[in-house]
């Protein structure tokens, strides 16, 4: 399987689920995602030259600019003498598959129309949040509660002269935050607290292990739809541990982020500043 | 309700059905699509039609005051099929369905008429399909 020859970063995860493409439907010969310009982001079999995907996303983008009346496009499938052409575009990024008019239809549609589409949103509400790696007040022992659905710019960081002679590492230098995907479980009651989350105790340890001696007090919740909150956690009552991948989210939150019970939701420590980690 | 006159002009209705010729050579598969989408304009969700003939032309639409809309995203639809088959190599097309948010739109290419049949999303578009290619 050809590789990606401009493979980014961001790329790679949908490179992967390309290469999937022919082991779950082989009759899709070609599998394609493209940027406005042209430029291929992964692909299985062989790469589309740049300029016949930007003309593919150009007559794409024609037949949007006409849909208005339909409510825009969301998908568009082609149907030649023997093969098929399903597209979608999502995020300024297109998808094109070609596959035998002799394949599963629910399945290649399913592919490209809701796979794929997923994984680019995934993908985006990730990445960028990996660099913002930004403390929160440590000062401030309320819970902080924010949805930051725009990420804000980040501001220059003022680097102050540490008392402590012994070097500290820098934020550059920590480990990304371990990314958790969690499926999400209401819970209620007079002992739960209303602002506070509970975590897998093994997830939790496994954020010891990554950050050594700074206390984590707080974890970012993120839904799939972008919305995130940040917020006091503990972990999970060792009789309610059972269930793996879950994430116990009380109602006020719930709300907050516009959830509900068996939604995934993205979940980060957040890593507090190295001198507020000491107090 | 349609119309048709004389021979090298061209012609439309006010009413919802409209029929356009500049010719009355006869087409018999034009007017065998056109009884079928009458059929068709029936169906449930089918809010209308325009088919394009090389000579004839004729529409049917329940929003008779969005005609410009449709018959632009109708030829751009074919145009833009056209493209993307081109760049993916696919010599001919037979049939496209685009689905927007609201409605979607089924072309069908028969010979030289190309059909455009407007619906609601939870319409049968591949009855529809069988019903024109049959």
């Amino acid at each position: 399987m050809t590789q990606a020859s401009s493979s980014t970063s961001s790329s790679t995860p949908l490179q992967t689920v390309l290469d999937e493409f022919r082991n779950i439907s082989p009759e899709i010969t070609k599998a394609f995602v493209f940027k406005k310009d042209g430029e291929s982001l992964a692909f299985n079999e062989d790469s589309m030259a740049k300029d016949r995907a930007k003309r593919l996303a150009e007559a794409f983008d024609e037949l949007e600019n006409n849909s208005e009346v339909i409510g825009g496009v969301e998908n568009l499938t082609i149907q030649g003498v023997s093969s098929q052409i399903d597209i979608t575009t999502t995020n300024s990024r297109y998808m094109a598959t070609v596959s035998s008019r002799l394949a599963d239809e629910k399945r290649v549609r399913a592919l490209t129309f809701v796979i794929v589409p997923t994984i680019i949103k995934l993908m985006d509400q990730i990445e960028p949040s990996i660099p913002e790696n930004q403390p929160p007040d440590a000062s401030n022992s309320e819970t902080k509660m924010e949805e930051e659905i725009i990420q804000q710019p980040e501001e220059p960081k003022q680097t102050e002269p540490l008392s402590n002679p012994t070097p500290m590492p820098s934020e550059q230098n920590l480990p990304k935050p371990p990314v958790n995907q969690f499926m999400v479980e209401k819970i209620a009651g007079l002992l739960v607290a209303p602002d506070m989350v509970r975590v897998d105790a093994d997830v939790v340890a496994k954020w010891v292990d990554i950050y050594g001696d700074r206390e984590i007090s707080q974890v970012n919740v993120e839904t799939l739809e972008g919305r995130s909150v940040i917020c006091k956690f503990r972990t999970v009552r060792e009789a309610d541990s059972k269930a793996k991948g879950i994430i116990q989210i009380p109602e006020r939150i719930l709300q907050t982020l516009r959830a509900s019970e068996g939604k995934l939701v993205i979940v980060k420590p957040v890593i507090p500043a190295a001198r507020e980690g000491k107090r | 309700m349609s119309m048709k006159r004389s021979p090298n002009q061209t012609e439309t209705s006010l009413t919802n059905v409209a029929v356009i010729t500049t010719s009355n050579a006869e087409n018999p598969t034009f007017a065998s699509l056109g009884a079928s989408l009458v059929e068709i304009q029936k169906m449930k969700g089918v809010l209308g039609y325009i088919m394009r003939g090389t000579v004839s032309a004729v529409l049917d639409l329940a929003e008779g005051d969005k005609i410009t809309q449709y018959a632009f995203l109708s030829y751009q639809l074919h145009e833009s099929c056209l493209e993307i088959a081109k760049q993916l190599n696919i010599s001919e097309i037979e049939s496209a369905l685009v689905e927007g948010k609201s409605l979607k739109v089924l072309f069908v290419k028969v010979g030289e008429n190309k059909i455009s049949v407007f619906m609601e999303k939870s319409s049968d578009h591949l009855g529809i399909l069988k019903r024109l290619l049959i």
